[in-house]
């Protein structure tokens, strides 16, 4: 990594600059962060899609997608996801380095000028979007949302957020709810586009080797003339459980899943999240791990068995694949090894392996665009700019008497099963 | 040792082909300023090896799941799970079984000499008893029922069997709960003393390796291996498909469907009619078509369609698929749009387009350490070569790419399968 570079190009507007001679490619990222609410989630969702799908210049999909592609291939994408109580979508092009052009095109030129325009300039007439392309994007979204049912891993892991944080901002998907969905008109999406460009949080990452010069010119010339006033949003962090709650649905299937969630009491920012880190790493997180040994290969009792740890939001999961016939037998295997942790039963090589595995992890990310962008993303959220070499001096900073602290913080909220008829 | 530098003037790149005296081939793809290295470890063995023959002898069947089975079971050895081995040096391992290759890879950033000591020691060291063969029966079983409960998988194995008479593509690479329970210990040592030849195997690395390094790691740890001469037997297979329709009904709230259209496969395709085939699917189909965006207009797909081009040892096809709420108006909308391309062939803007794209992929894939390596093994099994592709994409000329659209996309040789709800009563 050569360096970082970050300003404020407006309030509320940072630009990051990342360069690397390494690879073939560059890409930029605009995340537009704005607080999760159910009333807005779902237009903001169709306002990512409708960018990208066309804008002034080309005012049509197959014409914006062969731009992209006679730019050797380049992407255009918007996605959308949830970091704690945030929604953000973000929009990003990627495409070849200059360097490995066959003609005399400035791809990172073009590809600069393309997401500034499809953000600022975007297919819009008489205030609305147009009527047409706001029905293909409807549709794909309500799409979205019934494939989600289709594969039965995130199904169970979206009901299981559902139903512990039902009371919580966070219960809200990231796409709000299909009546949201239906309900948008291509006047209230405009609507929601101005609100997102004057109201949310920009971070504009530029990760490649050709100069951000331009780029950086392109979107401060278009913020210029916007009248800021940024909504800053926070996440509840939830740090006790008044009952623990049970939830099973049957179906047709041929396996169970056995989701589980737990409030950690730790969370991004706090002293002891990079412990918190490590102890849902040793519980479950490696192929050397408590849940993937004892669980899995001694016991046979899950075909996956693994945790994973929202520092934003204080939760950590655990989600596994189990026969019907073994569900209670797994729920007890998995809480076994928590309270092993609790007490102490966590061995020198356990934590050593685990470190390793982290750290490898953490210094694997910098060898890929994707990865160093979604390093410094989850830095800039977690309000540092922290290398991975500083991360990991952390991490192999932390001691055996940290874990178990973080494994006795904690509280079992929901256990989520959906079973096999 | 005979070591040859392949270079790609195009992107900049260039890696090593190695003939190690062991019989193993091996390529070193070292990349500037990275720090993490990536090695895969594979043999030309996967689930559709189930009847062969060595030095001429007999011909051996072996059951259904056996080449995923024997994956499972290497990891272990006399001394314990080579993944607790792994945990010492902190690299990110893991293996696949594939229709016709098994692969053992792992990922690091530091220690990587002792992780590829580890894979190549493992790889070479089974050790399989009566019992650690039973008590893996649990576990594969749960995996087959995992991949039960897969919407993706179920309809891309029922068009193949709807597709194919007699080739063992159509049957799941892990085999069922009755097939997996008739592997033994013996049968295990059979076929790895077959197809675990060093000869029918290649290592590849990228990263931050050198040759030097690679080559001092393998003259150390590769068992030299007296090369066998193997025959894999493929009942013959029609030319025509078996079924046009398959259906299954299944906890869904979207229909998905695979349309596949058999081809010929009577030997592997080259560089040149791979990067034709792949310039020609990317103008018929990507989102940049004119089929793509009929098929939106009309509402019949969304952003989950897909296209391949799925081809291996005796078995070669072109798969479309996605989510759609109306399967067969789909699939007819298809074949229709190729019946009509077909008389008037690709034009000249959509192929500069698709060219250009298909170059942009190719060239950024040389980015990924993972992509590279497994490029790079692919293409060696099938007996290709990664920058010759690169180069027969960047120099492809319209006539060739329509020359393909002649020969292939036969629409009265194609299956339909649909995985959807089922009907209310």
């Amino acid at each position: 990594m050569n360096f970082i570079n970050r300003n404020e190009i407006a309030d509320g507007v940072f630009f990051t600059n990342i360069k690397d001679s390494r690879f073939k490619t560059m890409k930029i990222s605009v995340n537009i962060v704005v607080p999760l609410s159910i009333e807005t989630a779902s237009e903001n969702a169709l306002v990512g899609g409708l960018l990208v799908r066309s804008c002034k210049k080309y005012p049509d999909f197959t014409v914006l997608s062969k731009k992209l592609s006679s730019l050797y291939g380049a992407d255009l994408t918007s996605s959308l996801s949830k970091l704690g109580e945030s929604q953000v979508l973000k929009i990003s092009v990627s495409g070849l380095d200059d360097r490995y052009s066959l003609d005399d095109v400035s791809i990172a030129k073009e590809l600069s000028e393309l997401l500034c325009s499809v953000i600022f300039e975007p297919n819009v007439k008489d205030n609305a979007f147009i009527e047409s392309e706001l029905e293909q994007e409807r549709r794909q979204l309500l799409d979205v949302i019934d494939s989600e049912f289709n594969e039965k891993r995130i199904y169970a892991m979206e009901q299981l957020i559902k139903h512990m944080c039902k009371d919580e901002v966070f219960g809200t998907k990231r796409y709000g709810t299909a009546e949201k969905i239906k309900a948008a008109t291509a006047e209230s999406l405009y609507r929601a586009w101005q609100n997102l460009l004057k109201t949310a949080k920009f971070e504009i990452l530029y990760i490649g080797d050709s100069p951000a010069d331009k780029a950086k010119e392109v979107f401060t010339k278009a913020f210029a003339n916007i009248e800021r006033n940024v909504a800053t949003s926070s996440t509840d962090v939830v740090k006790n459980v008044s009952k623990e709650k049970h939830i099973t649905e049957e179906m047709e299937l041929s396996q169970s899943k056995l989701v589980m969630g737990f409030r950690t009491q730790i969370s991004a920012g706090d002293d002891e999240a990079v412990a918190e880190r490590l102890m849902c790493a040793v519980l479950g997180g490696t192929a050397s791990s408590k849940l993937f040994n004892n669980v899995r290969e001694k016991q046979s009792l899950c075909y996956y068995c693994s945790s994973a740890y929202d520092s934003i939001k204080g939760i950590m999961y655990i989600n596994s694949g189990v026969e019907g016939e073994n569900l209670e037998k797994a729920e007890k295997a998995i809480l076994k090894e928590i309270e092993d942790m609790k007490n102490g039963e966590i061995t020198d090589f356990e934590i050593e392996a685990t470190k390793l595995a982290v750290v490898n992890s953490f210094k694997s990310s910098s060898d890929s665009v994707s990865g160093i962008e979604n390093w410094y993303t989850g830095r800039i959220f977690n309000g540092d700019l922290e290398t991975v070499e500083e991360v990991s001096a952390e991490v192999n900073a932390v001691t055996k008497e940290q874990i178990v602290n973080a494994a006795n913080k904690l509280l079992l909220d929901t256990v989520y099963v959906l079973k096999n008829k | 040792m005979n070591i040859t530098e392949i270079k790609s003037e195009i992107a900049g790149d260039s890696y090593y082909k190695v003939e190690h005296p062991s019989g193993l081939t091996i390529f070193v793809y070292p990349k500037e300023g990275y720090t993490s290295s990536y090695a895969i470890f594979g043999t030309r063995y996967g689930s559709i090896n189930t009847k062969f023959s060595v030095n001429g002898g007999d011909i051996i069947t072996v059951p259904d799941g056996i080449a995923h089975y024997l994956e499972h079971k290497l990891f272990e050895s006399e001394e314990g799970d080579a993944f607790v081995r792994y945990a010492k040096t902190g690299a990110n391992a893991n293996a696949y079984t594939s229709f016709e290759k098994t692969c053992y890879l792992f990922s690091c950033t530091d220690k990587f000499d002792e992780s590829l000591e580890i894979l190549l020691d493992f790889v070479q060291d089974p050790y399989f008893t009566a019992q650690t063969v039973a008590k893996e029966q649990g576990i594969i079983g749960q995996e087959i029922k995992m991949y039960d409960d897969s919407p993706d998988w179920r309809v891309m194995f029922n068009m193949l069997e709807g597709m194919y008479h007699n080739h063992p593509v159509k049957i799941d690479i892990a085999g069922t709960v009755e097939t997996i329970a008739e592997i033994t210990a013996e049968k295990l040592y059979e076929v790895y003393n077959v197809f675990y030849n060093l000869n029918n195997m290649v290592l590849c690395v990228a990263g931050n390796v050198t040759v030097d390094g690679v080559l001092k790691v393998a003259d150390k740890m590769l068992k030299p291996c007296e090369k066998k001469e193997i025959k894999n037997y493929f009942e013959t297979e029609p030319y025509e498909i078996k079924e046009p329709y398959v259906e299954q009904t299944f906890p869904v709230s979207m229909p998905l469907f695979n349309l596949g259209f058999k081809e010929k496969a009577d030997k592997p395709l080259n560089e040149n009619q791979l990067a034709c085939t792949d310039i020609l699917l990317s103008a018929l189909a990507s989102n940049t078509s004119t089929l793509y965006r009929k098929l939106m207009d009309s509402n019949l797909i969304n952003s989950s369609f897909s296209y391949e081009l799925f081809e291996g040892p005796g078995y070669c096809s072109v798969i479309f698929g996605g989510e759609s709420r109306a399967p067969k108006q789909a699939a007819e909308m298809i074949k229709q749009y190729i019946s009509d391309i077909k008389k008037t062939g690709i034009d000249k803007e959509d192929f500069e387009i698709a060219r250009k794209s298909v170059y942009g992929d190719s060239v950024s894939s040389l980015n990924s350490v993972s992509a590279i390596s497994n490029s790079i093994i692919d293409y060696e099994m099938q007996g290709n070569e990664i920058f010759t592709y690169i180069d027969a994409v960047a120099n492809a000329r319209l006539e060739d790419i329509n020359a393909r659209l002649a020969e292939m996309l036969d629409v009265n040789n194609c299956t339909l399968s649909v995985v959807k709800q089922p009907e209310e009563v």
